[in-house]
């Protein structure tokens, strides 16, 4: 039973909620795969994947609104398999909002309320708190029409954290908005959820959304998880080739281990690229398949005659004609071809930095960067 | 260029002629109405006394209030019927929906003197329904509920079913979330399907006819037992007033479609 007048739940064991080798399928699709997960109280915690990942159909499970095939979900320790949505300690902003058309934002926000049969002076002044909280001042009388779509996102909002629910779920719901205003949901978002401390469980295909809002972020692609840590974590150590593609980490050497020595292993490319990389700490029982490099990490400086050679195990250095720049604004992202291999290296430079370089297409230029960066992938 | 000429014609000239076919009758039914002519049948100076005779006939107003009542009732059961007949179909998976379905509209399409003499031979040999009140309303029931049927399911398919799921999600059991989101967002639907139900139920000559016995005489009944002693000056008013009431309907109707419209 949802329990009214509470605030966050707090378990002895600090997880709000807990997915235990959750399998869903629909017909022959697996949507999601044995999933295993636990949040703690109080987190925004992000599902990214790309679309038809199962992100929305895990939720969905969380939610109730469907019924996983196989395993076990738990909301503040209690297991709710069992339990109709109506019944769960948990509430969902929908992607398209589903606000109620025939109910005004007060009536909408005090919908849930109404059915846990308060009274109608406590459901006027809790609803007066909430139109606060995502500053709506004004607006109760309003029907869902005749708000934006910034507005009824916080409509959305509100009416899922009236409930005080253990976690909230978002389903995608900055989706719909433009980025201007996604960017500013983004951060009323947060703002809104430390003021409540709510457990966020939050679904997105964007990454800058999941790295700016999340406290923990969990990849998803195909019904699993494939990696799951804090937004630095994952967007500075993709641990597959997925993740780092996926990530923004679009320059990637697949290849496999040739030596390792002195604090530093030797990656052999495919295209019989050498790679030093430095020695993960923690030794994985995956086989290292390749590492990746972001964009933004790269230098780029013209081929000069008097070439510095410097030492390979510090400095991954290869020599490049720049194919094309595109001009970004803040950055502008070069492609340079390589000549020691058929590849294509993606660089980003920031206006600042060596940004007022003339590096025009078909410039000839020396690519290089700390080994130290080189970031290690495992399949 | 001629050539487009004498066909702009002939079209012009059928518009009129299906027009005047089409309004002629009618409005000379309603003129008559008001003339003091005492076949019904010629202008002889306005009268609103067939009126007054009208309301004054006991077997007219007998007829009537039956007429009214079977509309009555048959509007309010079709449209429940049809309601959660519609939400089945729609939200319930099992095998023979799509026969269901289908065969849920056949006494749209059927001719009424197959419905009509397949319910009589059904109410008098098998199930020994009494002939009158309960077959008229059985049998009116039978061809107007699909209709409900038929214009909520249509709603539904337009319908945001995320609302439903938004009101589980808050807490409203299956049923509350009915009474609260869905069933006042059908409500367009569902009034819609009364407004074209009653003028169809209280309209209805041909089943009835068939399966309404002796002494329950409904007014299309009675008006058509008036005509075979010759036309006569208060079957005019009947006609007019019939009219209006469908006007009335049909205005009512359009009213509705376009508040929702409106309204999102």
């Amino acid at each position: 039973m949802k329990v009214p007048d509470k605030g966050v739940t707090k378990t002895d064991s600090g997880i709000c909620l807990e997915v235990r080798d959750v399998v869903k399928r629909f017909g022959k699709l697996t949507a999601v795969d044995h999933v295993n997960l636990q949040i703690r109280d109080g987190e925004i915690f992000s599902f990214l994947g790309p679309s038809g990942c199962g992100k929305s159909t895990l939720l969905r499970v969380v939610a109730g609104l469907e019924n996983q095939d196989q395993g076990d979900v738990l909301i503040s320790g209690q297991n709710v398999n069992e339990l109709p949505p109506y019944k769960r300690d948990c509430n969902t902003v929908f992607q398209n909002h589903a606000l109620f058309p025939h109910m005004t934002v007060a009536e909408n926000i005090g919908f849930g309320l109404v059915e846990r049969r308060l009274s109608k002076s406590e459901i006027k002044k809790k609803v007066a708190d909430k139109i606060e909280l995502v500053t709506l001042g004004g607006m109760e009388d309003r029907r869902p029409d005749q708000l934006s779509g910034g507005q009824r996102q916080r409509v959305a909002l509100a009416r899922a954290l009236i409930l005080e629910p253990a976690v909230l779920l978002l389903d995608e719901p900055l989706a719909a908005l433009d980025r201007k205003l996604r960017k500013e949901m983004q951060i009323e978002l947060k703002r809104i959820q430390r003021e409540v401390g709510t457990t966020f469980l939050n679904v997105t295909h964007d990454q800058k959304e999941a790295l700016s809002v999340s406290d923990r972020i969990g990849i998803m692609n195909e019904g699993a998880f494939l990696q799951i840590g804090t937004p630095d974590e994952i967007y500075e150590k993709p641990g597959s080739i997925f993740v780092a593609s996926f990530m923004g980490a679009t320059n990637i050497f697949s290849g496999k281990v040739v030596s390792q020595k002195g604090g530093n292993i030797e990656l052999e490319t495919s295209e019989g690229l050498k790679i030093f990389a430095p020695e993960p700490g923690n030794s994985s029982r995956d086989p290292i398949v390749g590492v990746s490099i972001h964009p933004e990490l790269i230098r780029l400086e013209p081929e000069t005659s008097e070439e510095s050679s410097s030492d390979p195990t510090s400095q991954t250095t290869f020599h490049g004609k720049i194919n094309e720049v595109f001009y970004q604004g803040d950055f502008s992202e070069f492609t340079v071809a390589l000549k020691e291999a058929d590849m294509l290296l993606t660089v980003h430079l920031t206006r600042g930095k060596g940004y007022r370089l003339l590096l025009p297409e078909g410039q000839d230029v020396i690519v290089c960067w700390d080994c130290g960066s080189n970031n290690i992938l495992r399949g | 260029m001629k050539k487009k000429r004498i066909a702009s014609k002939i079209l012009g000239a059928l518009s009129v002629l299906t027009l005047t076919f089409l309004w002629a009758p009618v409005i000379l039914i309603i003129v008559y109405s008001f003339s003091n002519s005492k076949y019904g049948s010629s202008w002889e100076g306005f009268t609103f006394k067939w009126y007054l005779k009208l309301f004054t006939n006991e077997q007219v107003r007998d007829a009537l209030m039956r007429s009214l009542i079977i509309a009555g009732v048959t509007v309010v059961v079709s449209t429940l019927i049809g309601t959660i007949t519609a939400y089945g179909l729609y939200k319930l998976n099992f095998r023979g929906k799509q026969f269901l379905r289908t065969s849920i509209l056949l006494p749209i399409v059927f001719p009424s003197v197959v419905t009509g003499s397949a319910l009589l031979v059904f109410f008098t040999r098998l199930i020994h329904i009494p002939l009158g009140f309960p077959s008229i309303i059985i049998a009116h029931i039978v061809f107007c509920s699909p209709l409900a049927v038929f214009i909520i399911l249509g709603r539904m398919q337009r319908f945001d079913w995320s609302w439903e799921e938004a009101a589980l999600d808050l807490g409203a059991t299956p049923f509350r979330t009915f009474m609260r989101v869905t069933g006042p967002q059908l409500m367009p639907a569902i009034m819609a399907s009364a407004m074209l139900i009653f003028p169809w139920s209280f309209d209805d000559f041909v089943i009835t006819y068939f399966v309404a016995g002796v002494g329950s005489t409904t007014l299309p009944i009675y008006v058509f037992s008036q005509l075979r002693f010759g036309s006569t000056p208060v079957i005019n008013t009947i006609g007019t007033l019939f009219v209006a009431v469908t006007m009335l309907g049909i205005l009512l109707v359009y009213l509705v479609q376009k508040k929702t419209k409106t309204s999102g």
